[in-house]
């Protein structure tokens, strides 16, 4: 009841605040800054807003960008991957996001499309320039070469990325040597079946701890669950034990020690964890990263552990933590290469097959399948 | 063609009109774009209030039972600790030789400090630190990162299956087919 009145109140103040505030405004052509460096890959041949429009609320602005482009490969390569960097602006908060395509295969002189939808709240009185910068980060080709500033480690997940899509595009081309199309159609049926019953969590994650007063929490108390870790034998990374804080639906402080069992130095490490409710139900979690100058010497052991607040949900219910688990993710050696899971490493593990999604080569195939038929598939395949 | 007017609007997104009116602004909504636009636009922000006012799963007849006990307890260590019995005379904030204006005082502001936490208890705001710190989460549409009264958000709309990644250093990651190139898409914000 209170809530419902509460709810009222508010959309009616929201609603005499727009009649009095709100100026509806398309944006104009100077809003959005395309930034792409003079001896980049690829060249921008059309930009339209759509129904793009910013909106004057109060103090703060609020811009509904909606970009569609068109970029030309202008590079002598295959391009297999493009990430570009949006930003408010250089200087504002709020968050810095990406746009990575990946699963691309554009030939030079080709042209592709990219969609870029994003909403932004910013105060109104902000000093002048472009609303939105978007720029470009990075371009993976062919043959794993890459080009851009990688402000975002646009390398590494663009070449972990194109390494998967490499995976899994050789195991669909063994199965259709071994069974023909029959086995091609009921690998990406079985992909299209986990796609729908795989779970999904909700998240939230806050910078540090959220709770900073005794009485909050003493209300939630906090236990320090150890994970159970899924190792893989081919991995250059050996886990040896991890915990992390646990209070309701609430993790912080994840922390996993490992070792480098590989004859190369580390410089990324990424581990995946695995949340599972009360009822024994499994959810994939997300990624718990290394970061800043990590480097792990050939045999060296160290802790990756970050100290953000992650909260989960699923169905709209916070989502009450049982118990965790991780596996090795994606490592990145000094030397620039990249090692992910193999197919052996998934298949093997009934925790993994329950949890993870079709990988995006996967749910690419799949939808090629879904849209052109088996025929199509089978020559797509063929062009790799 | 008459309009209806921004409150009967945001009372309709909010499913809070009567019957009658309900109808009448939905006839009206099947033939109006403008209108049909405004509503969606309400819709976004009732969206938006929920999180706005989120707050963590607390047991708030627990906390304010606590508060009251430790109140009691307090006073009963007051009792104990009084070396005799004086009888309250004269005001009630002024007692002879200022003792029994002392107690009355410090009861008078239990009860204030009582009467106050009950009403932050009944009418929580959002915790400041939890509102004020950095965060990213997904949302109906996309993934949205905050930072003080600036947001940054990454929609999929019109995506039919996205698959949601959380990086615990503070990224928040979307994968979805986008409806309009026909391309798999990787969005994601990152906590500054």
């Amino acid at each position: 009841m209170y809530s419902k009145t509460k709810n009222r109140v508010a959309i009616l103040a929201l609603a005499g605040a727009a009649a009095v505030l709100a100026q509806d405004a398309p944006l104009a052509n100077n809003s959005v800054n395309i930034n792409l460096p003079a001896d980049s890959p690829v060249a921008l041949l059309g930009i339209s807003t759509g129904s793009s429009r910013a909106t004057a609320r109060g103090p703060a602005l609020l811009l509904d960008l909606n970009l569609s482009l068109t970029l030309r490969n202008i590079s002598a390569n295959r391009i297999h991957g493009v990430t570009l960097r949006v930003v408010s602006q250089e200087v504002a908060l709020g968050g810095v996001g990406s746009v990575f395509q990946p699963g691309l295969n554009i030939g030079p002189g080709e042209a592709f499309p990219v969609h870029i939808s994003t909403k932004l709240m910013r105060p109104a009185q902000m000093a002048g320039g472009p609303l939105v910068q978007v720029n470009l980060d990075g371009v993976l080709f062919q043959d794993l070469s890459f080009y851009g500033p990688d402000q975002l480690h646009s390398r590494r997940i663009m070449t972990a990325s194109e390494m998967e899509a490499q995976r899994d595009r050789a195991a669909f081309k063994r199965l259709l040597a071994q069974g023909g199309n029959p086995a091609l159609k009921d690998a990406i049926v079985k992909i299209l079946v986990r796609q729908d019953s795989i779970p999904q969590l909700e998240g939230r994650i806050v910078r540090g701890h959220t709770v900073t007063n005794a009485a909050l929490a003493a209300a939630t108390p906090a236990r320090q669950e150890q994970f159970a870790l899924v190792e893989f034998p081919d991995s250059p990374i050996q886990l040896m034990k991890g915990s992390a804080v646990v209070s309701g639906n609430e993790a912080r402080s994840p922390a996993i020690e490992v070792r480098n069992r590989s004859n190369k130095a580390v410089k990324y490490v990424e581990l995946g964890w695995v949340l599972t409710d009360p009822a024994g139900r499994a959810y994939m979690a997300g990624s718990l990263p290394s970061t800043g100058a990590f480097s792990l010497p050939a045999g060296g052991a160290t802790e990756v552990r970050q100290e953000n607040t992650l909260s989960f949900s699923a169905n709209g219910q916070p989502f009450s933590i049982q118990r965790v688990s991780g596996f090795v993710n994606q490592v990145e050696f000094a030397d620039g290469q990249v090692w992910v899971p193999n197919r052996r490493n998934i298949d093997d593990s009934p925790l993994l097959q329950q949890v993870l999604p079709p990988s995006v080569e996967e749910e690419r195939l799949a939808n090629l399948y879904v849209n052109k038929g088996i025929a199509a598939l089978v020559e797509e395949l063929k062009k790799y | 063609m008459r309009h209806p007017n921004r409150a009967t609007l945001a009372l309709h997104a909010g499913r809070d009109l009567g019957p009658f009116r309900r109808w009448t602004t939905a006839r009206h909504l099947a033939h109006c774009q403008a209108c049909r636009e405004e509503v969606a636009r309400f819709d976004e922000m009732r969206e938006q209030l929920p999180r706005l006012a989120e707050l963590p799963d607390i047991p708030w007849n627990r906390l304010a039972a606590e508060i009251k006990a430790n109140v009691r307890l307090g006073l009963a260590a007051g009792e104990c600790v009084r070396p005799a019995e004086m009888p309250l005379r004269g005001g009630l904030l002024v007692g002879r030789g200022g003792v029994a204006g002392w107690r009355a005082a410090v009861a008078f502001a239990t009860v204030v400090l009582l009467v106050g936490g009950c009403m932050v208890l009944e009418r929580p705001w959002p915790v400041a630190v939890a509102q004020a710190a950095s965060s990213v989460q997904s949302t109906a549409d996309g993934i949205q990162g905050q930072t003080g009264g600036q947001m940054l958000g990454l929609m999929n709309r019109g995506a039919q299956r996205v698959t949601y990644t959380l990086g615990a250093e503070g990224s928040m990651g979307a994968r979805y087919t986008d409806p309009e190139t026909g391309y798999v898409t990787i969005n994601t914000v990152y906590v500054q």
